[in-house]
């Protein structure tokens, strides 16, 4: 006998699992059941998500060092870094960030999600492999060109003519095909599912999610070889300087895409850590898939909305790309922003908390990390990420808030509060599901969410307020130490710049705290076999 | 009178489908805070817009 942990407060479910069948198109031995869901889970999708998880895992450290460098230069108090690391750092810090850790554990879900929730085996093994293989080498490659070269000082966004040594392009062109080829094997595990009828009806709504952050995957890699290929040849000396203006509109086509992909992934896990958490089922799925829909087909035109104050295009393009189709795609994410709460909510009052408009909130399992760092993600992403997102993307109010660190205090509420704290909730289930792990010294485990949301929170309002007065982003030195005429800021964009150092530093702990129990979990942690994981 | 009955069942079995149906997509909380949120944003956005007034004058 088995049983579905259903959360904190739900009683186990007995599920006699040597009757259940492994369902699906499974070789004989290549497959397992799970002893707490009951979901098939094919071995080789299991390895390659483990690998995918500890990669993730070791960028999102090197990113995490890089952030508290960069938390303790920006407080002119500590003021830590030279010049030269400032930008080094910076660099390092963005691409380990928001490519290499997010968009590893990204292939993970979607290996899980094309395998176990359709009861298929994982396809085109030689893509998975390769996929990896292309991934580590590529997120190597570019760490190396960032810190050994000397010559990749270029930022995340590496506009042209700023030229990066071409290891640095190289690097993430590997990285970005082997995210293709990731992304081709889930594509290609969808066809085999279907036509091995392995699941009836439609694919779950976990899977449909992850099939629109696929889709996104697919246009955003092209933009990236459209702006990245054309500045690798001319890093090599090849070929002309490519046109800034040009780069720029290609760019944002990666860069702002690639944010949306870990959007629609994190809604995905948002649905899923609410049904393995509180067993919530979503409210209307023609609804929660239209939404995905809207993503797919708004989200690219959005990304236009970087390059507001650009000379290079028309009022008329922007106004069209961000006060239209943005609104579009903002729509999809209030639509999600609504039915994930009110599916946690119904299924909160349907297990008989009823009491007053919150009791269902009150009574939520908020010492199950799954579900704290899941609700965190949410609430940090709708009320600080959104708001903000939604008002930095009118033109008109753009102009006061470009370059500024607002910007940045706006993207860590949504990448950071938002999808790496939802991905870091959802590894407290992988670990015992996956790795068959138990994470050890719970209480901690369970306190982790708070330190690491509350962090990213002081540190993203530290930011955005620190841009309100004016203080400008990827700057090392806003005093201006040495100018001949006085510079810099008042008092109170100090305080702001001190919140946003003392936010970096809690944060730094928390995802600390975050790093050495999953590792410690994954290596040494009580094993899990012929029993379901411990509930949260 | 053994048709009405049926119609009776019928009608019974539809209340109990609609009852199953509002409770199924009752959460008051979060129209709640949704509410909340439409409120923080008209606040934050419009702050922003008297901001820019105050720095880009109409004239």
């Amino acid at each position: 006998m088995s049983t579905i942990s259903a959360g904190v407060g739900a009683t186990p479910i007995p599920i006699p699992v040597d009757s259940r069948p492994v369902k699906g198109n499974h070789p004989p031995g290549m497959s397992r059941t799970c002893d707490t869901t009951g979901l098939p889970v094919c071995l080789t999708a299991e390895r390659f998500i483990k690998l995918n998880a500890v990669a993730a895992v070791v960028f999102l450290l090197v990113g995490a060092v890089a952030a508290l460098l960069l938390a303790l230069t920006r407080w002119p108090a500590v003021h830590l870094l030279d010049t030269v690391w400032y930008y080094r750092i910076l660099t390092a810090h963005g691409l380990n960030m928001l490519i290499f850790w997010i968009i590893f554990m990204e292939i993970g879900i979607l290996y899980f999600a094309c395998t176990s929730l359709l009861g298929s085996r994982l396809a085109a093994k030689g893509f998975v492999v390769a996929s990896f293989a292309l991934m580590l080498s590529g997120a190597l490659l570019t760490n190396w060109a960032v810190f050994f070269t000397g010559k990749a000082d270029v930022l995340l966004t590496s506009y042209v003519p700023l030229q990066a040594h071409p290891a640095f392009y190289a690097g993430i062109l590997l990285f970005a095909v082997g995210a293709l080829l990731g992304v081709i094997a889930f594509f290609t595990t969808l066809y085999v599912a279907k036509r091995d009828r392995t699941y009836e009806g439609s694919v779950p709504l976990v899977t449909f999610g992850a099939t629109a952050a696929a889709i996104i995957a697919v246009v955003t890699i092209l933009h990236g070889a459209i702006a990245l290929i054309p500045a690798f040849t001319w890093s090599l000396g090849w070929t002309g300087v490519p046109d800034a203006g040009w780069y720029r509109i290609a760019w944002w086509g990666l860069g702002h895409q690639s944010q949306q992909i870990n959007v629609t992934a994190m809604v995905s896990v948002w649905y899923l850590l609410g049904t393995l958490s509180v067993g919530a089922k979503p409210l209307n799925q023609a609804v929660c898939r239209g939404a995905f829909v809207l993503y797919i087909l708004f989200i690219n035109l959005a990304s236009a909305h970087h390059i507001l104050v650009d000379p290079g295009v028309g009022a008329s393009w922007k106004i069209w790309n961000t006060s239209y189709a943005m609104y579009l795609a903002v729509l999809a994410s209030l639509i999600h922003g609504f039915t994930v709460p009110a599916s946690v909510e119904v299924a909160m009052r349907k297990k008989g908390h009823r009491k007053g408009l919150f009791g269902w909130l009150f009574k939520a399992p908020w010492k199950n990390p799954g579900f704290s760092a899941f609700f965190l993600s949410l609430l940090i992403f709708g009320f600080i990420g959104g708001i903000t997102g939604v008002t930095l993307g009118t033109q008109q109010i753009n102009i006061i808030a470009h370059n500024t660190l607002r910007i940045p205090g706006h993207f860590h509420a949504t990448v950071v509060g938002g999808t790496s704290l939802a991905f870091m909730g959802l590894c407290y289930y992988v670990v015992p599901l996956i790795f068959r792990r138990e994470y050890p010294m719970r209480w901690l485990a369970r306190l982790q969410p708070y330190l690491f949301g509350g962090g990213i929170l002081l540190l993203s309002m530290g930011m955005s307020f620190a841009g309100s007065y004016g203080v400008p982003r990827r700057h090392w030195d806003v005093e201006f130490s040495g100018a001949q005429f006085a510079a810099g800021f008042d008092a109170g964009a100090h305080l702001m710049l001190g919140i946003l150092g003392v936010g970096g530093v809690i944060a730094f702990l928390g995802l600390l705290v975050f790093i050495l129990q999953t590792v410690w979990a994954v290596f040494l942690g009580q094993k899990i076999e012929n029993r379901p994981m411990t509930p949260w | 009178m053994r048709e009405n009955e049926d119609k009776h069942e019928h009608l019974q079995d539809v209340r109990q489908k609609l009852q199953e149906s509002e409770d199924d997509h009752h959460a008051p909380g979060t129209l709640v805070l949704a509410l909340v949120l439409l409120v923080s944003f008209a606040i934050y956005y419009f702050a922003n817009w008297k901001a820019l007034a105050d720095v880009w004058h109409v004239r």
